[in-house]
This record gives C-alpha cells, structure tokens and sequence, in this order.
C-alpha cells in the first residue's frame, strides 16, 4: 500500500498537460535544420543552466545515486563532487568548449572532421550514437521500475506507462526539436527541483541528521564517510571518477549540446560554472534518500536488491500531496532526458553518420529526416530498452557503454583542439583502443581461465587503463604519420 | 554527530541551501531567456521571409 492518491494523481495530470502543450507551441519556430537541432545558437545562461540540469538528472540517475547513497554511505557522493570540479574548472578556463564553440560545429564529430577528415568524423559518429543509444536503452526500464514501486501499480502497467510517456516526449520532441527541449526542460527543472527539495526536507526533517549518520557508521564505518578507507573505493575510484567525469562534461553529448546551442562561448562557459554545484546535488540529494532507505527500512523490507530501496521506503514515507509533487518530479526528471537525449543522438545520425549520404538537401528535406531519425530512436528504444529485458550486470553495462565512447572523444577532443601533431591515424588508433580496452575487459571476465586475472585488475584500473592507453594511441598513431602541418583549431578560429 | 561529520553536514547545508536558491533565480532568470530567444527567433525568420 503506498500513498498514491486521486490528489497525488491530479497534480502529475496537470504537469503533463503542461509540458505537452509547452512542448508542442515550439513547433512554429522551427524553420531550419539550426533551430532544430541547436535551437538557432540563441540559448542563454539561465535557460542554459536549468536545461542542463534537468538534462542530466533523469530517474535513472536518482535510482543509481541513491543506491550509492545507501551501499556507501556519504561517500557515494564522491562521483558528482569529481564531475562538479571538473565541470567548474572547464567553465572558468573554456578548456576545450571554448573552441569547440568558436569552431560553430553542430556536433563534435563535425569539429573532428576539420582536424582528422570526413572518415574520422564519421567513425566518431558511429561511436557516439552507438554508445549513446545502447546507454540509453536501460533508461525506460529502470524508470518505469520506480513508479511502479512508488505509486504502488501493478507491474504488468509498466510497458503500456512507460510507452505512452516515451511517445507524448517523442511528439513534442519531433516537432519542436531543441526549441521544445530546451522550454520543456525549463519547466521540467523547476517541478523537478520543488519535487527534489521538498522531499529532502521532510526526510532531514523527519528521519534526521543523527540517524542517517548512525546508519550510515553502524552499516560502512568509517568508509561511508571517507572513500579513501572504503574497501570497494579507494584512490583508483576516485581517480577513474575524476577522469570518467571530466569526459563526460568534455564529450558527453547531451552535454555539449548545451555549449553548442549557446549564444556565444562566453554563455557556454558561463552555464558550465553556473551548473557545475548541481552535481554535487545530484549526488548528495538522492545519496541522502538512499541512507534515510538504510536508517529506516530492514532488510526484509528493503529487498535483496538495494537498487530498490530508495523508491520502497518513499511509497511509505512521502505524505498523500507531496507524493504527487514527487513523482511529477521524477516524470519531468525522465521526461526531460528522454527528450534530450533523443534530439542529441538524432543530431550525431543526421549530422555526421548521414553526411556522406547528404547532397544540398533543402531545409525542409533536413527537417524531416531529423524528424524521422527521432522516430526511429523512439522505436528502438521501446523495443530494445522496454519490450526486451537487459541480462547481467546493468551498472557494467552503463560503465562499459559509456568509456567505449567517453575515452576516445576525449582523446580526440583535447587533441584536435591543443595538439599540433595530431591526425588521422592517431584518431584511429585512438578510437579502436577506446572501444577495445573495455570489451576486452568484459571478456577477460566471462572466460573462466581469465577471470582472476580481471577481478585482481578490477573495473577501477580497467577504466584508468583504458584513458591512459587512449591517450598512448593518439600518440603513437600520429608520430607514426609525417608530420601534419596544420595549427591547433583554437589558433584557426582565432 | 556534526562535529564528527563536519564536511558532509556542511556539504549537505550548502546543497539544500544553492539549489532552493538557484532554482527561484532560474525560474525567474529562465523566463526571460526564453522570451528573448523565441522574440529573436521571431525576428530572424521576419528578416530570412517565409522558408
């Protein structure tokens, strides 16, 4: 029995009315393939701020950090302080987004062919969109699986639930493009942001400070406190994060789709600066639902899968009215990923995987591919995110997912910016290592005779591996090749 | 407890502290960029005529 009611129900029906027409009244100011894609580069700061936010902060994410909050006490929160750092550092230094602003791409894979040909660009495309979309595809399940779980419904409800909100976010995607994303997310932080900071009051109000900290010593002992003491932390998964992190806000693009749709590079930074604390929130916020889940739930109540907990202990302790503010906080969480994430990885098919097939298509020929491409992205996700359940381990399957992609474009990113030798053969060498290092990873543990051999590496060091090779490759790859005569983008775009 | 845990009390603080805050600011700040993107909008297509 959960605290669900007709109330709770009124409140999450009025939001997506809301978002819906929001959404769909964009559509009238999409002209160009630019409005759709970058929101035609007119995006400012606080626009900019709450659209990345709420980009990044869907249910998946709260159903993670929260799980963190509750096997790892306070110190789970130590992968958001890394991306909060890195993101500030970036913003107020321009590393990287401030060319790749100037450079007035669409994508990033756009920028690489100036620097590495139309070959590179279109591989990085084909790595994007395939790490994307397969990181993507648990995002629907696991989202479902919390609204099930707090409002009580039956579970055979979450295919048709969770189906119809990935078409209402299609349809005013498909017809706004950025434009719609861009105001939806807007809306979409705000109820998001109530339903985040009302909840966390009432569990430091409630179930208090004293008894998280207790929970969370009695549980982790010092190492829910400090991850330098942790037994399953430690140095290597501060320092993975550091870099796993520092790539995303480098490369990830649902990110950088925010620096490319800015009104100049000064805003790009600007929103970066600006956003960065979220991070920290988006950590500590559901970390501290995930220990107040410790605190007040045993284990019988929890479930053997603490991925669970969170949403578990919320049906009961979240009051009838607030709990329609929650859960029209966790829709607009996943509505607004869901959204931008269909746009960004339709803009990388458009853009580079469909460049070489592009000859003077008309704005309004663009247009309707996009469209169509976004179409096609919402099917495969119902059928392979929804319809078809993931076997094995998800957060490996995230964390391979994302480092196939993140550790390469980083590569190439930096260099293509900052590195005058750098070229095409580097960028190949880079790309194959990115994506072999972790798969090989991923065997060497299934195969029996080589499994000790990666559970004593560990996924930690297999992921530092895999920067640090990355990197080697880019080097070695473009010292093998005659030198390249070009300058560093930044010096051509001035 | 908070003597013990001063970092994580603080951090905690300060995030319930920034986000109720940033989240009036850009609610307020937001609706202005986006009337001024959709009037610039408005305004490019007028001067580019009907596509």
């Amino acid at each position: 029995m959960t605290n669900f009611s007709w109330l709770d129900g009124s409140i999450v029906g009025l939001y997506l009315l809301a978002t819906m027409i929001a959404g769909v009244v964009m559509r009238k100011y999409v002209a160009k393939v630019e409005h759709f894609l970058v929101a035609g580069r007119e995006m400012n700061v606080y626009l900019g701020i709450a659209s990345l936010a709420a980009t990044e902060f869907g249910i998946v994410t709260c159903m993670y950090t929260a799980q963190n909050g509750y096997e790892k006490g306070f110190a789970g929160a130590i992968p958001g302080i890394c991306q909060a750092l890195a993101m500030f550092v970036i913003g107020l230094t321009g590393f990287c987004i401030k060319p790749l602003r100037d450079s007035g791409a669409m994508t990033i894979p756009e920028m690489f062919e100036k620097r590495f040909g139309r070959r590179i660009r279109w591989a990085a495309g084909v790595v994007i969109v395939l790490g994307g979309l397969l990181n993507m595809g648990v995002f629907l399940r696991t989202g479902g699986e919390f609204l099930v779980l707090v409002c009580g419904f039956d579970v055979k409800y979450l295919e048709i639930a969770m189906t119809t909100l990935l078409v209402g976010v299609a349809v005013y995607t498909i017809l706004g493009g950025m434009l719609s994303v861009l105001v939806t997310d807007f809306l979409q932080f705000v109820v998001m942001s109530v339903g985040l900071i009302v909840v966390t009051a009432l569990i430091l109000a409630n179930v208090g400070w004293d008894k998280l900290v207790t929970a969370v010593q009695t549980h982790h002992g010092a190492g829910g406190f400090n991850p330098f003491v942790n037994p399953q932390m430690g140095w290597p998964y501060v320092l993975f994060n550091l870099f796993l992190n520092t790539a995303a806000c480098l490369t990830w693009q649902a990110v950088i789709a925010r620096v490319l749709a800015a009104k100049d590079s000064q805003t790009a930074r600007r929103v970066y600066t600006g956003t960065a604390f979220f991070f920290v929130c988006r950590f500590i916020v559901p970390g501290l639902w995930g220990m107040a889940a410790l605190a007040t739930l045993g284990p019988a109540t929890a479930g053997e899968n603490s991925l669970h907990a969170m949403p578990r202990f919320l049906s009961t302790f979240v009051p009838v009215g607030v709990m329609g503010i929650l859960v029209a906080a966790m829709l607009a969480a996943d509505m607004s990923t869901d959204s931008s994430y269909l746009l960004t990885w339709g803009s990388v098919i458009y853009n580079d995987v469909l460049a070489p097939f592009r000859r003077n298509w008309s704005e309004r020929k663009g247009l309707v591919v996009n469209r169509a491409i976004i179409a096609l992205i919402g099917v495969f996700l119902l059928l392979y995110g929804l319809w078809y359940p993931l076997k094995g381990d998800l957060w490996t399957y995230l964390g391979v997912t994302g480092t196939i992609y993140l550790s390469s474009m980083t590569t190439l990113l930096i260099a293509c910016c900052y590195w005058r030798r750098a070229n095409n053969w580097g960028a190949a060498a880079a790309i194959i290592c990115g994506a072999g290092v972790p798969i090989g990873y991923l065997v060497f543990e299934q195969v029996p005779a080589t499994r000790p051999l990666a559970e004593k590496i560990g996924p930690y060091y297999s992921g530092l591996a895999t920067y640090v090779l990355v990197g080697a490759a880019m080097v070695f790859g473009s010292l093998l090749k005659p030198v390249d005569t070009q300058p560093p983008l930044e010096r051509r775009v001035g | 407890m908070i003597s013990g845990h001063w970092f994580w009390w603080l951090l905690t603080i300060a995030v319930m502290v920034w986000y109720s805050t940033i989240t009036v600011y850009v609610a307020v700040r937001g609706t202005r960029d986006i009337r001024q993107m959709l009037h610039r909008l408005k305004n490019r297509s007028k001067a580019d005529g009907p596509s």
